[in-house]
């Protein structure tokens, strides 16, 4: 403190309460009572003060919390004729809201489509459950590859490697058909799944 | 003068301020040392008067923040410069933060009385750390995007909250608009803040403890000695930053939230992590990417007190060292991995493609208010390929180009150069149209071409080929010249205005061959149509949107069609696989159709 009253000897006098303010206030030493009430109502009235605000601000801030990411629905993807045993990606087309702005038919994502059965077929979330990656089908050997961090998944969807980075197997969402002037079509139900869990649960 | 000089003085006492601050005293040993908080304050004015500029011109919004940083990049004087000191400024702001606080570590310069000037060395790194990652995301191309996808994806490791956190600092489910202006608002306001107010912390911890020192051993006054060597480490400081600056500063192509950028790494002070949480199986990332660094932070935080034995500081400075060569080494295998990878360093190459191609399309067309990004998505040479790879590749072969692609089991025309008279010539070469090798025996250059492994291979056509075309070739006067004719007639159609008839020459052309009979083609109002392809404009934009939309339509292959789906069918909606748009893009792709910058024709 030495230093301090040598940097800064001509405000030596801040630190004694002057006898005569502007506001006509005479200094509260004399009474150890009426000091500590002063002492607490300027706690009390700076707290007030900042917290205001603050609690204004903190109340913003966590709105996002508010908000749901969009619960799945079914979307008519593709006729299944044009579907076979190779993995074929689909785009999803749906309404996308950002803040304030819409973007009606946007691609908002996408699923791979595979045929498993004459009449069947199995859709696979292209996120990666393990840090939101989307994956690749490696034609070469048959399987779903994650660029980001190596990881290998068989066609349905499962983990191929001993010691996968993803938690769990990749999402396949429900499938449903319908039929309509004689073409059938899949129908896909498609949704976000918590990304960096084990379990599979909507986001 | 001199009066009104002394009257500031006593109002504020700010020249006594400067002169202690001048002649403060800097202990002996404390020289090399002392050096690193002047530069670390040096190269954060820096960022702060590029940053502040660049403020002025920055947008953030999804629809606009690449594009005002391509602005800054391309159309503001100097701008290049001063977002490329902005950028690496940063990156030496965090190099010369690590190498201060192992400096310390070596120097054994965190004992009493100089704990808290470390611990707030300690917490400017975290702080810078925050700067770098928020700022990583501003230009909102892909690179930035994606690897803050993946960063924020990885908050949800955190059991209980982890959800929440997600969405606070993307502003809500998914990320967007908000997701730009809540980073914008931690990097430019309350990380900056927090660096200003830790740098000043830790300048007066730094005097408090030389003050301290001095005492105890000799001193020399801060002016000149110190003053002179802080200013040359500044100047290397800044020479480094030059040199950085020189080598360029990537801008990127624009985010595309359906189009993940596959190679998305960290930047180089994250490497180390990232190669060290890929030894983790999925469920137990939690370790890697929070807790042990979580716990080497606290290891640091606790150097000072550790380090009060002899024992304990060796113990440290083998911490330090440890840490520093894992990084290195992991960074290297990390990067040897990547670079052994091909399909790594193809999507480098598609997003540098993308980004060069971004930029010759905004030259041209302009940026509409919906964001460059718009002008990729109705890109031919952009979109061509990949809906090609996505809808067309698992037949197709696309056999020839800067990028070729192969299908697997190529059961449909390799469609490279479709139509040229290179490609026609060898679709009506017998062996050609029907080579079918046995699936051991593909290779990139011995695969089926043209109607090998369809149901057209041994058809009409190669029956034509095989029975009548010798013999025509022969009857016909200058037979294979009269051939060769035939063929760049059929090219040129792909070149031809829809409305133009060709020349009697070429029809008759056409009737010699007997391409016209019935049951054949239709060209140009001869022969029927429904029974092979109408040649009217073969290869060209039209025609190929027709076969692309479907191909089962009587002017192509109608009932006869072999397993091609109809992707944009007409009046039936419902079907659609493809847009009418994504449909052109194809076709003009296929053509090679698409805007260039320069006057000669593409490729």
């Amino acid at each position: 403190m030495q230093r301090l009253g040598r940097d800064f000897k001509g405000n030596a006098s801040m630190s004694t309460t002057s006898s005569n303010g502007c506001c006509g206030c005479r200094s509260g030493a004399g009474d150890p009572r009426r000091g500590f009430l002063a002492k607490l109502g300027a706690l009390v009235l700076a707290l007030v003060a900042y917290v205001t605000p603050a609690i204004a601000g903190l109340v913003a801030f966590l709105n996002p919390l508010r908000q749901k990411s969009k619960s799945g629905e079914f979307i008519r993807l593709a006729a299944l004729d044009t579907l076979d045993g190779t993995p074929r990606k689909v785009a999803i087309i749906q309404d996308r809201t950002d803040a304030w702005n819409r973007y009606p038919n946007q691609p908002v994502g996408a699923v791979w489509l595979r045929k498993v059965g004459e009449n069947e077929v199995k859709a696979i979330h292209v996120v990666c459950p393990h840090a939101g990656c989307f994956i690749d089908y490696d034609a070469a050997n048959n399987r779903f590859v994650c660029p980001c961090h190596t990881a290998h998944f068989d066609l349905d969807g499962v983990r191929l490697d001993a010691t996968s980075s993803s938690p769990r197997d990749l999402d396949t969402l429900e499938v449903d058909y319908e039929t309509k002037d004689g073409v059938k079509y899949v129908l896909v139900k498609f949704q976000n799944f918590r990304i960096g869990t084990a379990d599979k649960v909507e986001a | 003068m001199n009066t009104l000089l002394r009257w500031l003085e006593d109002r504020t006492g700010l020249a006594s301020a400067c002169r202690g601050c001048l002649e403060r005293p800097v202990p002996a040993g404390r020289c090399c040392l002392g050096v690193w908080p002047s530069v670390i304050l040096f190269v954060f004015v820096v960022e702060a008067i590029t940053g502040l500029v660049l403020w002025m011109y920055y947008s953030p919004s999804a629809q606009s923040a690449w594009e005002s940083v391509y602005y800054v990049q391309h159309e503001v004087l100097g701008g290049a410069v001063l977002r490329g000191i902005h950028y690496h400024a940063g990156q030496v702001l965090l190099a010369a933060l690590a190498l201060y606080v192992l400096h310390a570590i070596f120097a054994r310069a965190y004992r009493a009385p100089r704990e808290v000037e470390f611990l707030l060395a300690v917490l400017l790194v975290l702080v810078t750390l925050g700067l770098l990652l928020t700022g990583d995301l501003l230009s909102w191309s892909q690179r930035g995007y994606w690897s803050t996808n993946v960063r924020t994806n990885f908050l949800l490791l955190i059991p209980g909250i982890g959800s929440a956190l997600r969405k606070l600092a993307i502003g809500g489910p998914e990320m967007g608009h908000l997701t730009l202006t809540r980073f914008f608002a931690l990097h430019a306001g309350l990380f900056s803040a927090a660096l200003a107010a830790l740098l000043w912390l830790h300048a007066r911890a730094v005097w408090r403890a030389d003050q301290i020192e001095a005492a105890g051993s000799g001193a020399s006054p801060y002016w000149p000695g110190q003053s002179l060597r802080n200013a040359s480490a500044c100047a290397v400081a800044l020479v480094v930053i030059a040199v950085l600056v020189a080598t360029g500063t990537e801008l990127g192509s624009p985010r595309d939230p359906i189009d993940a950028y596959a190679a998305a790494r960290p930047d180089w002070y994250f490497i180390g992590v990232y190669q060290f949480a890929n030894y983790f199986p999925g469920g137990l990332k939690i370790v890697p990417i929070f807790l042990v660094p979580g716990a080497i932070v606290l290891v640091f935080l606790a150097m000072p007190w550790v380090g009060r034995s002899r024992v304990g500081h060796v113990a440290n400075v083998v911490i330090a060292a440890g840490l520093l060569i894992a990084a290195v080494v992991l960074s290297a295998i990390s990067l040897a991995h990547d670079r052994a990878n091909p399909s790594h360093q193809e999507s480098l190459q598609a997003e540098h493609a993308s980004a060069e191609r971004v930029l010759e399309l905004v030259k041209a067309k302009g940026i509409p208010t919906a964001g460059a990004l718009a002008l990729l998505w109705d890109d031919s040479k952009t979109q061509g390929p990949k809906l090609f790879k996505q809808h067309c590749a698992s037949c197709h072969d696309y056999n020839g180009g800067e990028r070729p692609m192969l299908a697997e089991k190529p059961s449909a025309p390799d469609l490279y150069d479709f139509a040229s008279v290179q490609w026609l010539t060898g679709f009506l070469d017998l062996k050609q149209l029907a080579f079918n090798p046995p699936p051991e025996e593909l290779s990139p250059s011995n695969r089926p071409k043209y109607f090998g492994n369809t149901k057209f291979q041994k058809g009409k056509m190669a029956t034509f080929l095989k029975d009548d075309l010798p013999s025509l070739k022969k009857d016909i006067d200058d037979g294979p010249a009269q051939f060769r004719k035939l063929i760049e007639a059929l090219a040129a159609e792909s070149e031809r205005a829809s409305s133009t008839k060709p020349s009697e020459d070429t029809l008759a052309l056409f009737e010699d061959f007997t391409c016209t009979s019935s049951g054949c083609h239709h060209f140009h109002g001869n022969g029927e149509k429904g029974a092979a392809p109408d040649l009217t404009g073969y290869g060209s934009r039209e025609w190929l949107i027709g076969i692309i939309s479907d191909p089962a339509h009587k002017r192509f292959y109608g009932a006869k069609n072999d397993r091609m789906p109809s992707y944009a069918p007409a009046g039936r909606p419902d079907q659609q696989v493809l847009t009418p748009r994504q449909v052109e893009m194809l076709a003009e792709w296929l053509r090679r159709q698409w805007y260039e910058p320069s006057a000669t024709p593409a490729e």
